[in-house]
């Protein structure tokens, strides 16, 4: 569990994070989403005990992060897998963290085992791939086979294969029971991964809900039309009730009546369809519009304004 | 090296006790021995001194008959052979500087912080092993420059000194032990506030040496009331670099105290700073 109250960082006049309050529960995945540049991994920071707070609190388990005297049984964190001395092992780089977390030292083969590094456990870590850091990354969190897991954008650079790894692994670890909270500017990520999502704006939280929830909120659905008279269609769609918008002269976009009354009423009125297809917004669409809108209370209402979505 | 030691942490842990600082210092340790930079250090360090030594014996058992009085007057059997320090000392400050940066620069102090949050601690081990290894370079070079350099003096027919004499031992032990606070722990305490190697390099040999090569145009006062009070003209002091009677002049226990201030002064602000500071 990971509770935040009115967890602000304020560098100089500007707040990279500002009043974040929420709870990350166990047992399932919570994804954390933004925009780069968000304050994401500030909070993700702010967690660890890395960086200090401005304003409020952060805590695992009940502690602040600094208190802990073990962390590494509690909470197994990927901030940032580039973040390896390049000469170094990979064995020895998990060597070094296993020691000083007070852990036996076959936990080391047991997670290098785990992500699938084993036969480079020797190798220096300098020749890594993109992939092989986050895989190593990924090791390092699991060496104390913590309760809590953190993960900062765990996707960024794997392949389709390594990706699907990720997602599967993330979801095990929430069945098992974990509390798993996972930064991602990719909503696409989230959809497969999420059970819940937190959604952060220029530093501010705009949404708290869970993943169906925020789907079902979101997702604006309209029909496309494209028909070589489509000015004779629009008054008596129109008349129907629905909201007519033109694209390009044949297209129209229209909100409020589904695809197959819209198909009957320009059967009635004989005028012929080229394209009739219901488009749902996508979730990205849907985040990019949420994100957005709280850049705009911002501006609008000040630094008071809060929670738009929650 | 690796794999096949089989450790006792493993034992401890499965009982879930709290790593103490045993297990921050083995970590530590790990770190500083698992990079190859640090055994090019400790081999450099040891062979470019005594190295050096060695051939500044030979320059001085090859042209020591056309020496003026002066010359003459200024050779130590047992001080000469410390020439070669200076590459020792580079390479101290070095290994003080880049146990720190190494880390900064590679972004990875963020994990060790994660690992381990009580940074008082992991300052303490990591200065623990600095400490260990620095003792271990200068504890080799020291009396091996100035036993590679007997056989040299002697055979040129120059004054030689034996290893069992206080005269010998007394100044070499002092050697030993006031190199690594100044050129080790200075630079290292330095890192910790600079957080970059050429900065923190940069200042250590200005702090250190600066005094020492300004030291013939700085009028007499300078010397007395500030060079004095500085690290590295206090432990030469120590050493009997500086002779009495010379302005930069120190009794022993007014010299530990300097030393002993400006290392554990600027030790103690790191820490502070450190625990502070974002990571």
């Amino acid at each position: 569990m990971i509770t935040a109250t009115g967890l602000t960082k304020r560098y100089g006049t500007t707040a990279a994070v500002d009043g974040l309050t929420f709870e990350v529960k166990p047992g399932i995945v919570t994804g954390f989403l933004g925009p780069n540049g968000t304050g994401k991994t500030t909070s993700m920071r702010l967690i660890l005990g890395l960086d200090k707070a401005t304003e409020g609190t952060v805590t695992v388990n009940g502690h602040a992060y600094r208190d802990k005297r073990a962390p590494m049984r509690e909470i197994g964190a990927l901030i940032d897998p580039s973040a390896v001395h390049g000469g170094r092992s990979a064995y020895h780089h998990l060597l070094w963290q296993a020691q000083a977390g007070g852990l036996p030292r076959n936990r080391v083969d047991d997670v290098l085992d785990m992500v699938g590094l084993t036969e480079v456990a020797e190798k220096k870590v300098g020749g890594f791939s993109l992939g092989m850091h986050q895989r190593l990354g990924i090791a390092s969190a699991l060496l104390g086979d913590p309760p809590v897991l953190l993960f900062d954008e765990p996707v960024n650079g794997l392949d389709p294969e390594g990706i699907q790894w990720v997602r599967t692994l993330m979801r095990r670890f929430a069945a098992e029971g974990r509390t798993v909270f996972i930064s991602s500017h990719m909503m696409s990520e989230m959809e497969q991964t999420a059970d819940h999502v937190l959604v952060i704006g220029r530093g501010r939280l705009v949404a708290d809900v869970s993943m169906s929830e925020f789907m079902r909120r979101s997702a604006h659905s309209h029909v496309r039309i494209v028909s070589p008279r489509s000015h004779d269609l629009v008054p008596h769609l129109e008349a129907k009730g629905a909201l007519v918008t033109n694209g390009t002269p044949n297209e129209l976009t229209v909100t409020g009546l589904d695809a197959p009354t819209i198909g009957a009423i320009a059967f009635e009125q004989g005028i012929p369809l080229n394209e009739l297809s219901t488009q749902r917004a996508s979730l990205e669409a849907a985040f990019m519009e949420l994100t957005h809108d709280s850049v705009e209370f911002r501006a609008d209402r000040g630094p008071t304004s809060d929670i738009a979505f929650a | 090296m690796t794999a096949t030691t089989v450790s006792t942490i493993g034992m401890t842990s499965n009982r879930a006790t709290e790593p103490g600082f045993g297990a921050t210092l083995q970590s530590e340790w790990t770190k500083l021995r698992s990079i190859r930079a640090t055994w090019i250090i400790v081999s450099l360090g040891i062979g470019l001194s005594i190295g050096f030594s060695a051939l500044i014996a030979l320059t001085s058992g090859l042209t020591h008959e056309s020496w003026n009085d002066t010359v003459r007057a200024q050779f130590d059997p047992v001080l000469t052979t410390n020439s070669g320090s200076l590459f020792g000392c580079i390479l101290l400050i070095v290994l003080g500087v880049t146990a720190v940066t190494s880390e900064y620069s590679s972004r990875m102090m963020r994990t060790t912080f994660i690992v381990n949050p009580r940074r008082h601690q992991v300052f303490a081990a990591k200065l623990a092993v600095v400490t260990m290894l620095g003792l271990a370079i200068t504890t080799i070079t020291i009396p091996g420059m100035f036993l590679v350099s007997q056989p040299i003096f002697r055979y040129y027919g120059l004054e030689t000194a034996s290893i069992a004499d206080s005269g010998t031992y007394g100044p070499l032990i002092s050697i030993i032990l006031t190199q690594v606070p100044n050129y080790a722990l200075i630079p290292f305490a330095i890192a910790w506030l600079l957080r970059g190697a050429a900065s923190a390099i940069t200042v250590s040999i200005g702090f250190l040496w600066l005094p020492w090569m300004l030291d013939p145009i700085l009028p007499d006062w300078v010397k007395e009331n500030v060079l004095r009070y500085l690290p590295d003209v206090a432990a030469n002091t120590l050493s009997g670099i500086t002779k009495t009677g010379s302005a930069q002049y120190l009794s022993q226990t007014p010299a530990i105290m300097v030393v002993a201030i400006w290392v554990v002064g600027l030790l103690a602000t790191a820490d502070f700073v450190l625990n502070r500071r974002d990571v």
